[in-house]
């Protein structure tokens, strides 16, 4: 049993670690916001790192990694707020689709989005960048051709991420391509949720992160705030629910690799429960450490909470998986 | 990175589940909580079971006379005796898990020998006497004096929160050896017998109702120079080592207990029936409640393997150790209360009147409320996270 992380997951992260920080500086976040639109040379770039072929065999032009190499990517590219469906592109890039991984997910020409039947509202994220769209039902996993006349809403909630609504009916996936089945399907969910759990916990770090650098230089009665206990136990908290679901997630992610090491749907739906709660609590503690700065569009706090609000709603909410534990119980 | 235990870690909880099915049914009747000669003969004979197989000290290192087991060894050691419901370590707690620790790292080796393999072998036990009416959080500012007078201390004042006093051979002590020096400098750890005259052991009611541990009270007991551990005025720094074994790996037994009583929970509110017909579990709500607290027993178990991994390595969890201490007993407490609210009005009962073998979950709810006073409360936690992780100002601090 081990769970130090290994030298080349070290490199891996570091080296993600120091791209994001160049490519994903807080001004380009803020353009990006205004723009509304996925830029596709990042997009490209984050492809050209290999990150979407990540998962394929060597052989296949991949790196051959594991699920527990994935979340930790995944957890840098929460962090930084990197925009883009990256979960969906990733599972349609890995062998998860019995047809086959889709075209051009590794060189970033395909920009794969997602929905499932189960949605009470079906919501299709970048209807103008999409170039694919694998619908994820419990007949199995259908891919089409995003629908062209889908228009992002002029306010998102989340700026970096446009979304569409879909009329009821609107999209019919036995019109697609039958590309998995009701299995793929089940397990399109579970590591949907566990690399979403994994965005989460960046989301969740970068946040404090954010916080903690505000909390030590903002000086308020002549000292730095952070030196309250009423602001550091606040931070405190947030740095403990990162700690834990990052432990979940990494157990998760070992879980799916090595089966026989635990139960994955227990491991994956804990994950996304304690990651859900560290992203969106310790984005509501961003905002609040903050003050009234906070509650500015130009201090970034607001990104993490609101891309954690975007994250909890998608593969299966919080409320969802723990329903789904009381039942192993 | 991977999850599974090596050849030899496996045959280690093979070798160790077998021997648990053949000792635990030979054990006696539990002792009564109140029943401390009762308590001690109980858990210092477990321990005699457990030096006689070869897992006494499971943590200390062999040429101590402890298992020498590595970190994963130690968690499948906990793990396992937490899963067959074996003994917990009791009154040999701060023995085992305090003062001997601190010995091999600290003591001289005329105290090693003199102590060490009477703990081990469960013929001692310790209690600890740092905690003082006025020094709780702030433990550096503690008052009771040791005077030196040839080659004793004269020792007087009072201690509190000593666990097991009653029945405890010996106490690790701190004292204030130099009133002069600034709090942290003038402190001294010493062993204490504890039937010294002048030592005066006052069993103090917990909110269980029960006499946990009491207040130890020192009048010029006189305590030879030789057994001070550590240079004269260093206490402080050997108390800092006492307290790195506190926060290790105290609660992992109590993470599997934590499971187990969820399930008890569960299986509760599937036999209670609802106001409106039906069962309780037939709530979402309270499903959801359930299944949140599950994900966090699920992820503080994450979290304990990674934080033995960490300790495998050779670091020093203390993040970990903070965030499991933390978010463990904060989910305990909130068990604790669903399981209370499953209960009812059956949760008047600390006594077996309401079946269902309710009364020890209502005594446990209440015990669950010293978890994040004891050992560091949660609020010192959070200090310790806040300035040693995230490295925020301190406090002012005022000497």
């Amino acid at each position: 049993m081990d769970l130090n992380l290994s030298a080349m997951q070290r490199e891996l992260r570091s080296g993600l670690r120091d791209y994001l920080a160049d490519a994903w500086t807080p001004d380009r976040l803020r353009a990006a916001a205004d723009a509304g639109r996925l830029g596709l040379k990042p997009w490209r770039e984050l492809a050209g790192l290999g990150l979407f072929g990540l998962m394929l065999p060597e052989e296949d032009g991949g790196m051959g990694l594991a699920w527990a190499d994935a979340v930790i990517l995944f957890e840098e590219l929460g962090r930084a707020l990197v925009p883009g469906p990256l979960v969906a592109t990733f599972l349609a890039g890995v062998p998860l689709l019995a047809a086959g991984a889709v075209p051009g997910t590794a060189t970033g020409d395909a920009v794969v989005t997602a929905i499932d039947t189960r949605d009470a509202h079906a919501v299709l994220e970048y209807p103008a960048d999409a170039t694919h769209l694998v619908v994820a039902g419990d007949a199995g996993l259908f891919l089409l051709p995003p629908p062209p006349d889908a228009v992002a809403a002029a306010r998102p909630l989340d700026p970096l991420t446009p979304v569409a609504p879909l009329a009821p009916g609107r999209v019919r996936p036995e019109a697609g391509e039958r590309v998995g089945s009701a299995a793929d399907a089940a397990r399109w969910r579970r590591s949907g949720a566990l690399l979403t759990a994994a965005l989460q916990v960046g989301v969740g770090q970068g946040a404090l992160d954010l916080a903690v650098r505000y909390a030590r230089e903002r000086e308020q009665f002549g000292r730095a705030i952070g030196s309250f206990q009423a602001v550091k136990h606040l931070l405190a908290d947030a740095l403990a629910r990162v700690d834990l679901a990052r432990a979940a997630v990494l157990v998760a992610a070992l879980t799916l690799d090595d089966q026989g090491c635990g139960d994955p749907a227990e491991a994956v739906a804990s994950a996304k429960v304690l990651a859900d709660d560290a992203a969106t609590a310790n984005g509501r503690t961003g905002v609040q450490v903050h003050g009234g700065m906070g509650f500015t569009w130009e201090v970034l706090a607001h990104l993490y909470l609101k891309r954690a609000w975007l994250h909890e709603t998608a593969y299966g909410t919080a409320g969802e998986h723990a329903l789904a534990l009381a039942e192993t119980l | 990175m991977d999850l599974r235990l090596s050849g030899p870690e496996l045959a280690f909880r093979d070798r160790l589940r077998a021997w648990l099915a053949e000792t635990l049914p030979e054990l006696p009747p539990r002792p009564d909580r109140d029943d401390w000669p009762g308590r001690r003969a109980y858990d210092t004979h477990w321990q005699r079971r457990l030096f006689d197989a070869g897992y006494a000290g499971a943590d200390w290192p062999a040429e101590h006379g402890g298992l020498g087991a590595s970190p994963t060894e130690q968690l499948i050691f906990l793990e396992e005796t937490a899963r067959a419901r074996a003994p917990y370590v009791g009154a040999n707690f701060v023995g085992l898990l305090h003062a001997g620790p601190t010995l091999i790292v600290e003591g001289a080796p005329a105290q090693r020998a003199a102590y060490l393999p009477r703990i081990l072998r469960g013929e001692e036990i310790w209690c600890q006497g740092f905690s003082e009416p006025d020094a709780g959080s702030d433990l550096a500012s503690l008052r009771t004096t040791a005077v030196r007078d040839g080659d004793h201390y004269v020792v007087s004042g009072r201690k509190l929160w000593t666990s097991h006093a009653e029945v405890a051979d010996y106490c690790e002590l701190l004292v204030r050896t130099d009133p002069a020096a600034p709090k942290h400098r003038g402190i001294s750890w010493l062993i204490l017998p504890m039937r010294a005259p002048g030592v005066q052991v006052r069993p103090l009611r917990t909110v269980v109702g029960s006499s946990e541990f009491g207040e130890l009270i020192l009048d010029d007991v006189r305590v030879p120079v030789v057994n001070r551990v550590g240079a004269e005025n260093d206490g402080w720094r050997v108390a800092m080592v006492t307290f790195s074994f506190e926060r290790g790996t105290a609660f992992i037994g109590d993470v599997i207990e934590s499971r187990n009583l969820l399930a008890e929970t569960v299986a509760l509110a599937k036999a209670a029936p609802a106001p409106g017909g039906g069962v309780l579990w037939d709530d979402a709500a309270l499903r959801r409640d359930v299944g949140r607290l599950a994900a966090e027993v699920s992820g503080l178990w994450s979290l304990t393997r990674k934080n033995v991994s960490e300790a495998a390595a050779g670091m020093v969890p203390v993040q970990g150790a903070s965030v499991f201490k933390l978010r463990f007993t904060e989910s305990r407490q909130r068990i604790g209360d669903l399981a209370g609210h499953v209960l009812g009005r059956a949760a008047l009962f600390m006594d077996e009147v309401a079946g269902a073998g309710s009364a020890r979950i209502v005594e446990d709810r209440v015990n669950t409320l010293s978890f994040t006073i004891a050992a560091g409360t949660s609020q010192i936690q959070r200090n310790i996270l806040a300035e040693r992780v995230l490295d925020l100002p301190r406090e002012p601090r005022w000497t």
